[in-house]
């Protein structure tokens, strides 16, 4: 018998990263980190590129029932597979083919395809972008915006305060660092008063507190107060997106 | 399963297509309503999705209503894919496809839709931003065609699902370089990746949809 869980997880402190260590923790899976430093293109060398081909965080490898190891990229995939193998009394997931498990599902696609592709270009032209185009700033800050009131009219109407059904699911962590993440995206969650009341439910949960500071502290809330401290991190940032552009424009 | 599945659409956007696609491999009777896009965000189709996009679909043999292509196209699946042709039931592909599926919905999706955008329709032209999107885009292509060197499909040597999500948007390409890269030149950068477009291509769900598709525009 295969030793398992044998969880690797390859990661940066990014709201795509920590989807995955809050995941591994809501479930009490024990896991190992491995950092990625995009400052220095890790993602990037042909090791890497073995587990993801796309070059990107997070992945993760694991040892199956039948001893052989799995390699796994996108987030959204490694949530699905996390829940699938490991969540048999269903704490953040529903079993297969009930409606809320579809449900799941359908939110799950929507921050990966939606939100989190958006939020990231309103980052982008906000904060990393070489030149200011105003045009688009406002293309992708209000996209993100409209997105927020889909699910902040989705949230008034849930009874248990989460996405999906009567718990917290993979879709509500999913979602989580990049809601809790608006401002930097030039988004205000006070716009959005049940929007803003989930992201501090989901605060409130211990998973969540253990899981958002991997593999580094998680400066996100204290970051939203503390303008210096924001153009710092901007400025860091603004070096490793140019360069991981460059480099991938040379391919 | 009798009764046709509703799938809300367009005519010109790809997401929509990529569900009849997955529908006309496995048979499944469905009815192709297109709806206007100025309708997507107005209250009878709102209360089908609430996001205000297509695709979404209605399958009155188990009563749900479901939206996102990716979520759409996994249910399909589950429900009516008993024998597994379109994916695999076993470890460790059946994950790997889920895997390729989220890559196509997050990673080639948006920002093929944004170079379309910059590319297309966007006045006055702003050439950095035409530069991000497709050198994106050529990034995605690179690597699909570096990961297909010497496979025929993307999971297990069968076409599934994973392949079939790539193919109404990458048939866009041509169009999207069009003044960037000429269609040679795509062959010639990315020889793996177009001998698999051209693979999927010649199947006889994704001709017959290519069709449907140019006889709505
Ligand atoms: N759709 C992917 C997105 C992953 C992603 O955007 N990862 C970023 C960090 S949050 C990254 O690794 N960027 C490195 C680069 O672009 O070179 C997923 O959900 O896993
Ligand atoms: N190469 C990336 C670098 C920035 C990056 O990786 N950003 C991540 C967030 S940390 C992103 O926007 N991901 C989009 C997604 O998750 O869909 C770019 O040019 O946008």
């Amino acid at each position: 018998m295969a030793n398992r869980p044998d969880i690797h997880l390859y990661t940066t402190q990014t709201p795509n990263g920590i989807k995955i260590s809050i995941t591994l923790e809501e479930l009490g899976l024990p896991y190992k980190v491995t950092k990625i430093d995009i400052s220095k293109n890790t993602q990037k060398e042909p090791w890497f590129l073995e587990i993801n081909p796309n070059g990107r965080i997070p992945a993760l490898t694991d040892t199956f029932s039948d001893g052989k190891t799995i390699r796994l990229f996108e987030s959204g995939s490694i949530q699905q597979y996390l829940v699938d193998q490991y969540d048999k009394d269903y704490k953040i997931s529903y079993p297969k083919g009930t409606r809320e498990y579809y449900e799941t599902n359908n939110w799950l696609f929507f921050l990966n395809a939606g939100v989190g592709p958006m939020q990231g270009q309103a980052n982008h032209f906000s904060r990393y972008a070489p030149e200011r185009i105003e045009y688009g700033v406002n293309r992708y800050v209000n996209e993100t915006r409209r997105l927020y009131g889909v699910l902040n009219t989705h949230l008034e109407k849930s009874t248990s305060g989460y996405l999906v059904g009567d718990k917290c699911t993979i879709a509500d962590i999913a979602h989580w660092g990049w809601v809790t993440a608006a401002f930097w995206a030039g988004v205000d969650i006070e716009e959005f008063p049940a929007l803003k009341a989930w992201d501090d439910r989901m605060l409130a949960r211990p998973g969540v507190e253990k899981g958002r500071h991997v593999p580094d502290p998680h400066r996100m809330k204290e970051l939203s107060k503390d303008p210096a401290a924001i153009k710092e991190h901007a400025e860091k940032s603004r070096a490793w997106v140019q360069q991981g552009m460059a480099a991938d424009a040379k391919k | 399963m009798s009764k046709p599945i509703i799938v809300y659409g367009h005519d010109t956007g790809p997401n929509p297509w990529k569900v009849a696609i997955v529908l006309e491999e496995l048979n499944i009777p469905y009815d192709y309503k297109i709806v206007d896009m100025a309708d997507m965000k107005k209250p009878p189709f709102e209360a089908i999705n609430p996001n205000g996009r297509v695709p979404a679909i209605t399958d009155p043999n188990t009563g749900i209503t479901l939206w996102e292509s990716g979520a759409i196209i996994e249910y399909l699946i589950d429900t009516y894919d008993k024998e597994s042709v379109l994916t695999f039931s076993h470890f460790p592909e059946k994950y790997h496809v889920k895997q390729w599926l989220f890559f196509q919905v997050s990673g080639q999706g948006p920002y093929f839709g944004q170079a379309v955008w910059f590319q297309k329709f966007h006045e006055p032209v702003v050439p950095s931003a035409q530069e991000r999107y497709t050198d994106h885009l050529k990034r995605v292509l690179g690597v699909l065609d570096k990961y297909l060197d010497g496979k025929e499909y993307l999971v297990g040597n069968k076409c599934t699902i994973a392949d079939l999500s790539f193919v109404t948007w990458d048939m866009m390409v041509p169009w999207i370089l069009e003044g960037d890269t000429d269609a040679s030149q795509l062959e010639k950068h990315y020889p793996n990746w177009a001998a698999w477009h051209q693979r999927l291509m010649q199947r006889p769900a994704v001709l017959k949809i290519a069709q449907d598709k140019q006889n709505a525009v």
